[in-house]
């Protein structure tokens, strides 16, 4: 997986985002954590020297000035540990003690850099080489005694410092720990994305290629990738049919209407040399005939192939289709009498749906002339249609010879002849159409025994 | 008549213009839809036979602007596709009938006739009169020379429709769609079925039969034969 693609992907940019979100939330808590511990040191400092404060006032007042010279000395040397340092001015300003610089003199806190008072134990030369003494913070508070001299405490923030500038070191490296590994675990993880869909696109373009009978593969990462396998795999299912289908009707159409059309060709070839001009005449209406004929299973062809596009739906309304029934079984009445059969029906009124109502005169008439081409003389045939609460029930059933039950869903197809049939004329796509336009509107159509005989029904909803 | 005729196809032009010609019709011919928009407005045609595909100008859009112009010919349009969609846009686009190639000439001849003989039906024209049939449209019924005739609804519709186009050709095609609402051609012959119960209700009794069946065409209804 080459790293401008994985940098490039939105998974990478996703990882980014999420890690820009975590490192501003890291760094607020952060400077949250490290304001709560300059806030907190701030305090204990400001207690602690009014607890000294304290302390030596009381001493102050017990000892007199002398004694609190001595105090203090004693305690610059003993504190300096816990670096508290002292000034002590007579009220004239005179310096008593201590080691603070006379600018702290006044009364209230203040804060001041100095120079780190060196320790004990610790000889000048111990400064930094550069010859800067390392400088840090003292918090003063300063009070005056009862006799008018000054006492200032100070005491520097020197550990607290060392925290906080050991916090922010923290802050950091953390600051940059968090983007590196969010660097690093983003791609990582929009590496691994990526292989995902690779092996998807590697498995289509496959398929594209001329292998449609393979599918994708599961490919893990949760239950979206499982959705979108299973939506391009039913796409392709539809695919693998419409090929199908178009691959079988090409094979028909070879097969069904050569005939015909090798039929025409030697009704015209044949015409002999001098042949008289009603020779001319019954040979010229013969091929007339054929050729109508080879029209006439085109048309229905690409009438079905248009149904099946789907198109008429768009005109869809409601139909009376207690109306149509009427109208079509009034059409075949008196055919159907002539051909010596009888067909009866029993229509429930104002029955309605939502459809094309060309397509279902169609497709009506289609079962009416499937049923009058396959039955023998004296045959019955009758239509019903009836409702329920929300459906409709439509019927076509004779007493013929019916359809075997392996046979029922291929007399479906297009050209399918029942061996039966093979000689009665007709190409065979009545029912195909009747299918097409059963599916368009999303009905549902059943062939069954109706003992004896074939009996289609049809469910559909109401309009 | 004077017919306008929109073909690009030279050969399609020439068969249709040249049997229109011999039937006795003045043709003038298009080959794009523009001109045919021009010739439309301005040439007094009684009727205009539109193919869908043409350079320039697509029938449909020809036959719109010469609808929107005020122009009311009668239009007869030809396609090669055959879907319910585009017949209905057809219609819808301003055309009064629809023909699907290939078709045959007397199919063609039989609906220009058709179309051309339209004429605006009188609100008060409450009844049909051919010879001595009389078909009265309100109260439904049938007479021949005072003798009332038992009709089925159906061949009512279609003896209303034979009446109406008194004297031409109908073709079957015509009848399956004006008389049924047929828009598809049933392998079965219904229409003749029809015909022939007809014609033994209308004729029986009489000398003279008034439904003729013409041969390779259609029929036709005539006073007396």
């Amino acid at each position: 997986m080459p790293p401008s693609k994985v940098l490039r992907s939105g998974a990478f940019r996703l990882a980014l985002v999420f890690a820009a979100v975590f490192a501003v939330g890291a760094f607020a808590l952060i400077a949250a954590f490290n304001g709560a511990v300059s806030s907190y040191a701030d305090r204990t400092t400001q207690e602690a020297l009014q607890a000294e404060t304290a302390l030596l006032k009381q001493q102050g007042a017990a000892l007199g000035q002398a004694g609190l010279v001595t105090l203090i000395k004693r305690r610059e040397q003993t504190a300096r540990a816990e670096h508290y340092r002292y000034l002590l001015l007579a009220s004239g300003g005179r310096r008593l003690a201590g080691s603070l610089p006379l600018g702290v003199a006044r009364i209230g806190s203040t804060n001041i850099s100095l120079p780190d008072a060196p320790e004990a134990d610790e000889a000048p030369e111990d400064d930094d080489r550069d010859g800067a003494a390392e400088v840090s913070t003292v918090r003063t508070l300063g009070f005056r005694l009862a006799d008018g001299s000054l006492v200032v405490v100070g005491r520097d923030a020197f550990a607290m410092e060392d925290l906080t500038r050991w916090v922010n070191r923290l802050t950091l490296w953390a600051g940059v720990g968090i983007v590196l590994s969010a660097l690093i675990g983003g791609y990582l993880i929009a590496a691994a994305f990526l292989r995902r869909l690779e092996r998807l696109n590697a498995a289509a373009d496959r398929i594209m290629s001329g292998r449609l009978e393979e599918r994708l593969p599961t490919i893990g990462g949760g239950e979206e990738f499982r959705r979108l396998s299973a939506s391009l795999n039913a796409m392709l299912d539809r695919i693998e049919a419409l090929m199908g289908n178009l691959r079988q009707v090409s094979t028909d159409i070879a097969h069904d209407l050569r005939t015909p059309l090798t039929r025409l060709r030697s009704t015209l070839e044949g015409i002999p040399a001098g042949a008289s001009a009603a020779e001319h005449r019954l040979a010229h209406d013969q091929a007339l005939e054929q050729l109508d004929q080879v029209l006439a299973t085109f048309n229905a062809l690409l009438r079905i192939g248009l149904i099946e596009g789907g198109g008429a739906k768009a005109r869809f309304s409601s139909v009376d289709l207690s109306e149509v029934m009427e109208r079509v079984w009034q059409a075949y009445q008196p055919a159907a009498e002539d051909a010596r059969k009888e067909l009866t029906a029993k229509i429930e009124p104002d029955v309605r749906v939502t459809g094309d109502a060309e397509l279902i005169a169609q497709l009506f008439a289609n079962l009416i002339e499937n049923a009058l081409a396959h039955t023998g003389p004296k045959a019955r045939i009758r239509l019903s249609l009836g409702k329920t609460a929300d459906r409709v029930e439509a019927c076509v059933a004779d007493d013929g010879p019916g359809i075997a039950p392996e046979e029922r869903d291929k007399v479906l197809r297009r050209f399918y002849r029942l061996d039966a049939s093979r000689s009665t004329p007709g190409a065979g796509l009545g029912l195909a159409l009747v299918s097409a336009v059963i599916d368009l509107h999303g009905w549902r159509l059943t062939l069954s025994d109706n003992t004896p005989g074939l009996r289609v029904s049809i469910v559909a909803p109401q309009a | 008549m004077k017919i306008l005729l929109l073909e690009d196809d030279e050969q399609t032009a020439d068969y249709i213009a040249g049997g229109l010609r011999e039937l006795g019709h003045t043709m003038d011919v298009c080959t794009n839809g523009r001109d045919g928009v021009f010739l439309g407005m301005d040439g007094d045609y009684e009727v205009m036979v539109v193919d869908r595909m043409m350079p320039q100008l697509d029938g449909l859009s020809a036959v719109k602007a010469l609808r929107a112009a005020g122009v009311e010919t009668p239009v007869l349009f030809l396609t090669a596709i055959g879907g319910v969609e585009d017949r209905v846009e057809g219609l819808e686009a301003g055309g009064d009938d629809y023909l699907v190639k290939p078709f045959a000439f007397t199919e063609l001849a039989a609906r220009l006739n058709a179309l051309s003989r339209r004429r605006p039906i009188a609100a008060s024209q409450n009844s049909l009169e051919v010879g001595d049939l009389q078909l009265d449209l309100i109260k439904r019924t049938v007479t021949r020379a005072g003798r009332r005739l038992d009709l089925q609804p159906q061949e009512f519709k279609l003896l209303e429709y034979l009446m109406r186009n008194e004297g031409q050709i109908v073709t079957r095609t015509m009848l399956l769609e004006n008389v049924w609402s047929f828009h598809f051609d049933p392998r079965t012959n219904i229409v003749e079925s029809h015909i022939s119960r007809l014609r033994a209700k209308l004729d029986r009794g009489f000398a003279a039969p008034m439904i003729e069946t013409v041969r390779g065409a259609g029929y036709r209804l005539d006073a007396a034969v």
